[in-house]
């Protein structure tokens, strides 16, 4: 059984010209003890999901329906107080940029203390310690608890702030783009760190990225988000290597590979339908030059085709044909 | 062949907290009409002052910055609006590189006034460069304002923008970082495009090793201000000389699932306080540094075929 399990989830932000749909009808399943990639563009709903599943949303945002069950029980009708005693102690959140996890004002020996003493009932003297274990954990010396974040470098905030996300050994870490900000070795470090803590901790994690390399580098799992919704998930090896929906077979050309041949990128032409009014039919549809009719008309619902391999495409049967084609940068110029 | 644009021992210092710190330390390099050279390193290695001193938006503490074969590095104002027209930025943030409030004719009719270009040429090259950045048809575009286009488009409006005072070279910083990865691949086939066909020369600068080598030829790195590699790009990734380049090719990931993920060759915290002064500055993160590297800072030497390295290992003792 999954240890979190989103079914049909609607999150909806108010806005001047209506409810803007930014996830609409999401299914995701994570199991425990592995680390899945959300993968997808800006205003995909991939941020919009992690700030629901912790029960943070904006003042704007507000769960318009669904399911969030988490270790067996549905979050969704929880009051805040019972979130609370969730937050940090079972599932926890790191964010982009670590300042926004961070009080800059505060020593980060203090942040560590206030999580550990009041949500997670630590003694001052056991605190001390576990954050000293803490900061060895993640690879940072625990004299520099002493410090301010703005003396650490984006990599080292990084890590004071899974740090603090792992304070309480919660069984589910949300990061958000945690890796975005930095530089690639740096970027590689922090992966690293996690990939480790993951392993030996026997976490999951819900990795929020637009990068398909550091979901092939790090996840277990991916699920492809597009325009609110999840149109593939499974394996990484199956996602990456047999993509069965034509946005994934597009984002996986887009990429340059740095080991790679010369041969051209494929961009994906166009932008994303507007999630005020999203189209009837497949939302991927005015991007993808395989689209018929009926893709046009209709919503494909999500099927597995293949072992835990689940997509919403009406032409998933044709995928071996339309890979082949989705590598040739003419098939896209022509959508 | 000659060089479109040379720079010769270029220097970058300022002083912080008392001490002089070098944020571009003895560049020098040379960019052929025509060619695309990139520079890779991560924040704080200096590739963006070095592009801005060679776009003279900046002054250089020392050295000399040569354009078509003249000496540029103290011109300035009504002086240098020859070479400005001639070297063009593209901005790395297309949300706010332009004016909100301005068309798109007017954002491109801009830089045609500040460089004198007749009024009754305008229209025409406004349509071309659209044309060329595949906005079209233009005249579905001119009337429009920033708010109403895409980060994609928004970027080829950018581009447009560089590429129509008709330059010599172009320099883009991070192109297309702040764009989806969807659209990414067309700006950079785009600017691929606009160089074969306009013979433009260009300097990428960029975090990522994967776009660089899709977009240059050659490839120099930095680590802490100085050059520590340079050459042909392809070369480089497949066979890095200096212990730096080899940490940061291992480190960038690859969209596949079978991929090295052994730990990389590099030591050192994250917070190490670089070494200053003399000798090698990569060497407290050096998985192979010796005696040697603390002693003598080591000087770029060729190792044939276009590509050099600045790297004790290996020297002649």
């Amino acid at each position: 059984m999954s240890l979190l399990s989103v079914r049909s989830l609607r999150v909806t932000y108010a806005s001047r010209s209506g409810p803007v749909r930014a996830v609409d009808g999401m299914d995701l399943e994570v199991p425990a003890g592995s680390i899945t990639g959300l993968v997808g563009e800006s205003g995909c709903g991939k941020s919009t999901l992690g700030r629901a599943l912790m029960g943070v949303l904006p003042d704007a945002g507000r769960i318009a329906g669904g399911q969030v069950v988490f270790e067996g029980q549905d979050l969704i009708p929880l009051s805040e107080s019972a979130r609370r005693a969730i937050r940090w102690r079972r599932m926890s959140f790191i964010p982009q940029t670590a300042m926004n996890a961070l009080d800059p004002v505060q020593r980060l020996r203090g942040q560590m203390l206030e999580v550990l003493i009041e949500r997670g009932g630590f003694s001052r003297d056991r605190a001390l310690v576990r954050a000293a274990e803490l900061f060895r954990m993640v690879g940072l010396d625990p004299v520099r608890l002493a410090d301010y974040p703005h003396q650490f470098s984006g990599g080292m905030r990084q890590r004071a702030s899974i740090a603090l996300a792992l304070a309480l050994e919660p069984a589910l870490v949300i990061a958000d783009e945690p890796v975005t900000a930095l530089d690639v070795i740096v970027q590689r470090q922090v992966l690293d760190v996690l990939r480790e803590l993951q392993a030996r901790l026997n976490l999951a994690m819900i990795l929020v990225t637009h990068d398909m390399a550091v979901v092939a580098y790090a996840c277990d799992r991916v699920a492809v988000m597009y325009a609110g919704q999840v149109v593939e998930s499974g394996p990484v090896e199956a996602v990456l290597e047999r993509p069965l929906h034509p946005y994934t077979m597009g984002l996986t050309h887009a990429f340059p590979d740095v080991h790679g041949g010369s041969e051209a990128l494929v961009p994906i032409e166009g932008a994303p339908p507007s999630l005020l009014h999203p189209p009837t039919g497949c939302r991927f549809a005015a991007r993808c030059p395989f689209a018929q009719p009926r893709c046009h008309a209709e919503p494909p619902a999500s099927r597995a085709l293949g072992a835990d391999h689940l997509v919403a495409c009406w032409r998933a049967e044709e995928a071996p044909e339309l890979r082949a084609l989705a590598a040739t940068p003419a098939t896209w110029a022509a959508a | 062949m000659s060089a479109l644009i040379e720079a010769q021992g270029l220097q970058k210092t300022f002083r912080a907290r008392g001490r002089l710190v070098h944020a571009v330390n003895d560049v020098s390099l040379a960019v052929a009409p025509g060619e695309a050279l990139g520079i890779v390193g991560e924040s704080g290695c200096g590739k963006t002052t070095t592009a801005r001193m060679l776009l003279r938006l900046e002054d250089p503490s020392a050295g000399r910055i040569l354009f078509d074969g003249a000496d540029i590095t103290s011109l300035r104002g009504a002086a240098l609006r020859p070479f400005r027209a001639r070297a063009q930025l593209v901005f790395q943030n297309p949300f706010d590189a332009l004016n909100p409030r301005f068309t798109i004719r007017r954002s491109l009719a801009e830089p045609l006034r500040n460089f004198g270009i007749p009024e009754a040429e305008h229209a025409a090259r406004i349509d071309a460069v659209l044309n060329r950045v595949r906005l079209t048809p233009p005249e579905a575009w001119l009337d429009r304002r920033p708010h109403e286009l895409s980060g994609g488009q928004l970027q080829r409006v950018v581009l447009a923008r560089a590429l129509i005072p008709g330059p010599s070279l172009i320099v883009a910083d991070e192109p297309v970082s702040m764009l989806d990865v969807s659209v990414r691949a067309g700006i950079l086939n785009l600017l691929r495009e606009a160089r074969d066909a306009l013979g433009l020369a260009a300097i990428y600068i960029s975090h990522d090793l994967a776009l660089i080598r899709y977009v240059c030829e050659r490839t120099l790195v930095m680590y802490l201000g100085r050059v520590v590699e340079e050459g042909p790009t392809t070369e480089l990734i497949a066979n890095p000389a200096h212990p730096y380049t080899r940490a940061l090719v291992a480190a960038v990931p690859v969209p596949r699932v079978e991929q090295d993920r052994a730990a990389l060759p590099i030591r050192g915290a994250l917070s190490d306080a670089p070494p200053t002064g003399i000798g090698c500055a990569f060497r407290d993160r050096c998985p192979h540094a010796f005696a040697r590297c603390a002693d003598e800072t080591p000087v770029a030497r060729s190792l044939g075929g276009g590509r050099a390295v600045a790297c004790h290992l290996g020297e002649a003792a």
